[in-house]
């Protein structure tokens, strides 16, 4: 696939300025910076407690800013403009995601900080934390792919700002609906699941596990992605 | 001659309504080609397969000698700008802003975008948000996207639909430049009288079908007549025809200075359109 650097940064920074000047999205990134100091007035001194917050972050700043940014391009047609331009489909959605990428790591470090979750192992903390940013700003590409306008966006992304937050707290249904045992592999679960293992003696197993399980939701993700936009290009 | 633009019996149908049908037509290299119709007709969806962005159902369309459908391909489409009316720019950013983003998309120096600017006249309004903008000025700056990276090829979907008189003007002028730097351009419009100043060809299409090809002079004459009207002073017109006895009549009113107005009676494209379609273009 032909990259370019100049195009990817080209997207970013109009990325930037477009986010920088809409309140109604750019507002919604504090969103989860007030739970959190809300939060850790209530005493939450819990893995799945902390990871909440931090779950939320991935989805009402991750996945809906992204939902929201490729929504508006595809509701002004200015996707279609990038599209007919030189720039290839990995320029797009690398610069398309890459200002949501950023913005992601520093409200989860702000809100990690909030909270005052102090992870066992940062190193296999951020891995994962950065491929669950991977994963989430795939389901929002897809969600705005398929919105064609911001507020059909808004509620395409619906499920996922409920499901994957809430999906660990769904495992505690798990016995009576056994069903929702399928919530222990949704990417928040194993997040939760991850960090609870590094708090005390783990396995490599219990790294691979999540990990891997993150990472294949991603690429299944992106696959998802790319084949929706290269629909997309034509009528 | 290069054929820049090919297209043998294109057909395209959305569900069961045909848009296109048996459209052949050949652009060559460095001409202006007008197509000609009214809203529905088939010009944009034209341009859609053309440039890539919709399938046709049958038919064969080539662009620079390829199929349009390598056009999706990114080294392909700097080989061609376009400007269509659902061509959307940034709201929240100001025209140079806009335009900057562009020019780096298509790795052009810094300069491109000033030129561009001066092309569409708003040069001295760079600063100014896309969301403060007149619908003429969006068009202008859409227009300034499209060219500024030099494109072999132009496609411009009603590029003066929004525009005044004098920007009207500023934009034919700076299209025959372009042209004259090698610039093929593919403009759809119903504006008659532009086809008429700017195109070396025109196509008629009407229902998805091509009704008549050619230039504007070979389209007057085929379908005109050589009479020309004489307005007398004392109120009275007649239509003079060529021929002795018309010719004598002429001479005589001439002569005994009863002439007020002599104007021919070539059609326009507009009249030749209904005269063949039965209908008004727009």
């Amino acid at each position: 696939m032909n990259i370019s650097m100049t195009r990817i940064q080209a997207i970013f920074m109009k990325d930037y300025k477009e986010f920088s000047r809409n309140y109604a999205v750019s507002l919604m990134a504090l969103m989860p910076l007030i739970m959190a100091i809300l939060y850790n007035q209530t005493g939450a001194n819990t893995i799945s407690m902390y990871f909440l917050p931090i779950n939320m972050v991935f989805s009402i700043v991750t996945a809906y800013v992204q939902c929201c940014l490729i929504a508006e391009e595809k509701e002004k047609n200015t996707l279609r403009g990038l599209m007919l331009s030189p720039a290839s489909l990995g320029d797009i959605l690398i610069g398309k995601s890459l200002f949501v990428f950023i913005l992601t790591l520093v409200v989860v470090a702000t809100t990690i900080l909030f909270v005052g979750y102090e992870p066992a192992n940062l190193f296999i903390i951020a891995i994962a934390l950065v491929f669950s940013a991977v994963f989430y700003i795939a389901m929002g590409t897809v969600c705005g792919l398929f919105a064609k306008s911001i507020m059909e966006g808004s509620i395409i992304i619906l499920p996922v700002i409920f499901i994957f937050p809430f999906g660990p707290l769904f495992q505690g249904l798990s016995e009576a609906f056994p069903v929702l045992k399928v919530a222990e592999w949704l990417p928040s679960s194993q997040l939760v699941l991850l960090a609870e293992a590094l708090e005390g003696t783990y396995t490599t197993m219990d790294i691979i596990v999540p990990i891997a399980t993150i990472i294949v939701w991603s690429l299944v993700t992106w696959i998802v992605a790319g084949f929706i936009y290269k629909k997309r290009m034509v009528d | 001659m290069n054929a820049v633009i090919d297209v043998q019996h294109l057909k395209k149908t959305f569900n069961k309504e045909v848009a296109l049908q048996d459209v052949s037509f050949t652009i060559q290299k460095g001409e202006i080609f007008g197509f000609l119709g009214p809203s529905g007709s088939g010009k944009t969806t034209t341009i859609k397969i053309l440039t890539a962005q919709t399938e046709k159902t049958a038919g064969d369309v080539l662009l620079f000698g390829r199929p349009a459908d390598e056009m999706k391909q990114s080294k392909n489409r700097k080989r061609f700008g376009i400007l269509t009316d659902n061509s959307g720019l940034y709201t929240r950013l100001s025209i140079e802003e806009n335009l900057l983003l562009y020019s780096n998309l298509y790795q052009l120096p810094n300069s491109a975008v000033k030129e561009a600017l001066d092309f569409v006249n708003l040069y001295s309004e760079r600063k100014k948000k896309i969301s403060q903008l007149s619908k003429g000025m969006i068009q202008r700056v859409t227009l300034a996207r499209a060219i500024m990276h030099k494109p072999e090829l132009l496609f411009l979907d009603e590029p003066t639909s929004a525009l005044d008189p004098v920007n009207t003007q500023h934009i034919y002028n700076g299209l025959r430049r372009l042209n004259e730097m090698g610039t093929t351009i593919f403009l759809t419009t119903h504006d008659m009288s532009e086809a008429e100043i700017l195109c070396d060809r025109v196509a008629f299409l009407h229902k998805g079908k091509i009704r008549a090809i050619g230039s504007p002079k070979q389209l007057k004459k085929e379908f005109g007549d050589d009479s020309i009207t004489v307005e007398l002073k004392n109120g009275a017109s007649e239509i003079i025809q060529n021929g002795e006895q018309d010719a004598q009549k002429l001479f005589h009113w001439m002569q005994s200075n009863e002439v007020s107005r002599i104007y021919t009676n070539e059609p326009t494209l507009g009249n030749i359109f209904m005269q063949i379609t039965g209908s008004d273009l727009v």
